[in-house]
């Protein structure tokens, strides 16, 4: 097993240069011009040739990557283009952000999904499972930015329940941040909170009419220990895949909540940089991201393993 | 599985790579004492548009930057509510005769909130490192300052290379705005300056806490020179946040909810609704900037026909775009110079009434065929949408076919540049303090803002002759004469808005009004109690 794990993580490797690659030729070979972009209204010729070669984009494409690899290897990642701000530090400060909504988020889409979808397959065809049905066709047909903008119109203005926004630091205002959380978690656990609880109960669904059901009530178990104990082990499966991706997908996820709430995280940093041909910040961001991915992915491999006895990765698969 | 996960990745990187911009830039509000009795203390949180960029006046190339500026530092000079130029670091100025030396009398009261004190020396330093640093996006606005000379303690002189009317204009904005020396050199490097420009100006508040996307923190400058008219020490408030809120609809409601005190920038429809909302106070005023559709006049695309452009001039109703898209929130607009300009000619209206027939005429005339090209519109903005969407269907009435393209932000700004489009684009523009300012670099031959490759001898000239002369009524002269040739007589652009300047605020937040720059003065607010 710990070979196994050794030889996905070295794997990664390769995976991040290709995708390294991958990204800066195609933020490059996007249309558009930095330095234009960030020039504004001060377009003199002379002072945009001078940041040109300053920021080293008046070098040939294979000298950049070069020179930006050269560098990303030791550990540093460059300077925004626009900011100014060492991009490593960009993102450190804003990652923490970005975790706590994405997590919330998450973690509000799991609990629910699994209380509610296990709910709805033990009942079926009942009031409860198509409310949660239903309920779950909203939620996948509702785009973020609109839920995002109705849930501020209803808690913010209407009620003042919640901010309409905006970000408190956790640790001088521990209340004021969760109150500032609630909204935008909200708003981003809902759209994956219709899928997993699809997933929950179709998957429990397809165990439960299954034999060794029958077995375990036949043996005599209480209907609490088939359901968690048999049911659910195997059920769920398919769900930790899921679950899996959504977390290595925190950070496409944050991109449109983080912008209308104002969240100071990874997405609004990736939105300004993509809009503004911010090359160096682009390319950390999607290195991130990928990064996440393959190591959710890893972790869920690792997870099927301990739920699935059956799976087992010490063996070459012939 | 495997399979999934690469689609996954795709799906994300396409995502990434393909999300857009959009926009171009939009207002601000301003202020000066009001009526009621101020009272000083109290905290207010500022909803602005966008995050600031640049705290370091040399580098600003963003117009939201100035928000943060006019809080922090002071300039040689600045404008009052009305537009005209006031003194303020400098008391007076004398222009020579000849109009190649001002010379600045300064204030003997201002230090830096670093302590270090503002003198004759300090703007040496300051405009020489506006002229010469690399890459500095001052020098244009410089271009004509040949050397600055102490003459004493509180007398600077600036000797031009040649007379420039515009200059004092422009040292009311960033050029003229004055930065603490011992701060600057005791940042690590200009790169972490520019990010981190604590306690470096003169200005009413200070600079004292920035961090990216979340917060920029002002504190009042306990010793700042300027007073209200019964005497009292300016600024009132102790404190201001700025939080930075891109999206309209949800700065607005910040305003709404009271989480925000003041916001600049409301978009057209929202106005409506907070006019008349109670606990909320909305103000505008006419501001420098303008909109205008941008035809390539270079040879081989299709506005290299002038009498195309007058015919698109002809056939839009502006009053229509105005009142549909900006819901009336704007001025109708034939060229560049603004109604706070002083050079404004409030009769100037040549298209005043749309003329489809006349415009037919003229494709006619032209003798090509039907007229047809496409406007290059920004994603992702749905205003830009719809605005381009009605001057279609206004200009099919005049039979010319324009047809929409939607692409990002960033490739029409390079199209533009690069004089490649095809048609037209329409990028704004947030206005300068002088008439020139709006003009000289969009129309005159081969400057940086000429996206429309135009070139008239005659407006050459008359917009040098403006600049070679300080008298006022030469220049306005000059500026009109060349406004017809540009707008009207062989059209560089289509100009139909100009914008507004806005200020939204909670009621109890007074004593700040508009100022054309679009800039709101927070020294004169105060919080009624």
């Amino acid at each position: 097993m710990t070979q196994y794990i050794l030889r996905r993580l070295l794997l990664m490797v390769p995976v991040a240069f290709l995708v390294t690659v991958i990204v800066f030729t195609l933020i490059r070979l996007s249309p558009g011009d930095p330095v234009l972009v960030f020039a504004g209204e001060e377009r003199d010729p002379e002072a945009l040739d001078a940041l040109r070669h300053q920021y080293g984009l008046d070098q040939p494409m294979p000298v950049q990557f070069v020179v930006w690899l050269e560098h990303a290897v030791q550990g540093d990642l460059g300077r925004s283009l626009r900011t100014r701000q060492p991009v490593l530090e960009a993102i450190t400060e804003r990652l923490p952000k970005t975790i706590e909504l994405g997590g919330t988020a998450i973690l509000i889409s799991i609990t629910v999904a699994l209380v509610v979808g296990t709910a709805a397959a033990l009942n079926r065809n009942s009031a409860l499972d198509l409310f949660a049905t239903g309920f779950t066709l909203a939620g996948v047909s509702l785009p973020n930015f609109y839920l995002g903008i109705i849930l501020i119109l209803l808690f913010a203005l209407a009620l003042r329940i919640f901010p309409p926004g905006g970000y408190a630091d956790f640790a001088s205002e521990p209340f004021d941040n969760l109150k500032r959380l609630v909204l935008p978690a909200v708003t981003l656990a809902t759209a994956s909170l219709a899928v997993n609880m699809r997933q929950v109960r179709s998957s429990l669904l397809d165990v439960l009419s299954q034999e060794y059901l029958r077995t375990a009530r036949a043996k005599g178990l209480g209907e609490r220990a088939v359901i968690v104990g048999h049911a659910m082990k195997n059920g769920l499966i398919p769900v930790v895949t899921i679950f899996g991706l959504q977390v290595g997908a925190i950070l496409d996820g944050a991109i449109i909540t983080e912008t209308i709430f104002f969240w100071p995280g990874v997405g609004r940093l990736a939105v300004d940089s993509i809009s503004g041909r911010d090359y160096p910040v682009v390319q950390a961001i999607v290195l991130m991201s990928a990064l996440s991915f393959m190591v959710s992915t890893l972790a869920v491999d690792i997870l099927y393993a301990w739920l699935d006895p059956r799976i087992s990765y010490t063996r070459r698969a012939t | 599985m495997r399979s999934a996960r690469v689609l996954s990745l795709f799906a994300m990187l396409a995502i990434l790579v393909g999300a857009c911009a959009g926009g171009q830039p939009t207002g601000g509000g301003a202020a000066s004492p009001s009526t009621a009795k101020a009272v000083p203390g109290g905290a207010v949180t500022f909803a602005l548009e966008d995050d600031p960029i640049d705290f370091d006046p040399l580098r600003s190339r963003a117009f939201i930057d100035r928000n943060v500026h006019y809080q922090i530092y002071d300039s040689i000079v600045r404008i009052d509510s009305s537009g005209k130029i006031v003194p303020w670091l400098a008391e007076k100025w004398e222009v020579a005769p000849d109009g190649k030396t001002i010379t600045f009398t300064l204030r003997k009261d201002v230090t830096y909130h670093d302590g270090s004190v503002f003198d004759a020396e300090s703007v040496k330093w300051n405009i020489e490192r506006y002229i010469k640093t690399q890459g500095s996006a001052r020098s244009g606005e410089l271009a004509s300052v040949d050397t600055v000379q102490v003459v004493d303690a509180s007398t600077v002189k600036f000797n031009l290379k040649a007379p420039f009317a515009p200059l004092l204009a422009n040292l009311v904005d960033r050029a003229g705005m004055m930065v603490s020396r011992k701060a600057f050199e005791a940042a690590t490097s200009p790169d972490d300056f520019t990010r981190k420009a604590f306690k470096a100006g003169t200005g009413p508040f200070m600079l004292t806490e920035a961090v990216k996307n979340d917060h920029i923190t002002l504190e009042k400058n306990p010793s700042w020179w300027g007073k209200d008219k019964d005497g009292s020490a300016l600024p009132y408030l102790d404190k201001i946040t700025i939080k930075p809120i891109t999206d309209s609809s949800v700065r607005t409601t910040n305003v709404r909810t009271g989480d925000a005190h003041v916001a600049n920038s409301i978009a057209p429809k929202d106005v409506a609704g907070v006019k008349t909302e109670s606990g909320l106070v909305y103000q505008e005023k006419p501001a420098f900037g303008f909109n205008s559709l941008i035809p390539n006049r270079k040879p081989g695309f299709v506005f290299n026909e002038a009498r195309y452009i007058r015919a698109v001039s002809m056939a839009i109703d502006r009053k229509e775009i105005l009142d549909k898209v900006y819901f009336g929130i704007g001025v109708v607009g034939y060229g560049t110079i603004a109604p706070s300009h002083f050079a404004y000619d409030p009769s100037f209206k040549p298209f005043e009434k749309p003329d489809p027939e006349g415009a037919k005429r003229l494709v006619q005339e032209v003798g090509k065929g039907p007229l047809q090209f496409e406007v290059l519109v920004a994603a992702g903005d749905a205003l830009l949408l719809q605005r381009a969407q009605l001057i279609q269907a206004q200009l099919l009435k005049a039979d010319i076919k324009m047809d929409i393209v939607q692409l990002q932000f960033a490739e029409i700004l390079k199209l533009q540049n690069d004089h490649t489009f095809k048609g037209l684009t329409d990028i704004g523009w947030s206005g300068r303090i002088d008439p020139d300012g709006n003009t000289y670099d969009h129309v005159y031959s081969g400057r940086p803002f000429n996206d429309s490759a135009y070139s008239n001898k005659d407006v050459d000239k008359f917009l040098d002759e403006q600049r070679a002369t300080s008298d006022q009524e030469k220049r306005k002269a000059a500026l009109r004469a060349a406004e017809k040739i540009y707008a009207v007589d062989d059209p560089a652009r289509i100009w139909y808005r100009f914008v507004v300047a806005q200020l939204l605020t909670v009621a109890k937040f007074k004593g700040l009004e508009p100022y054309p720059d679009q800039i709101i003065r927070f020294q004169y607010g105060w919080l009624q109690k």
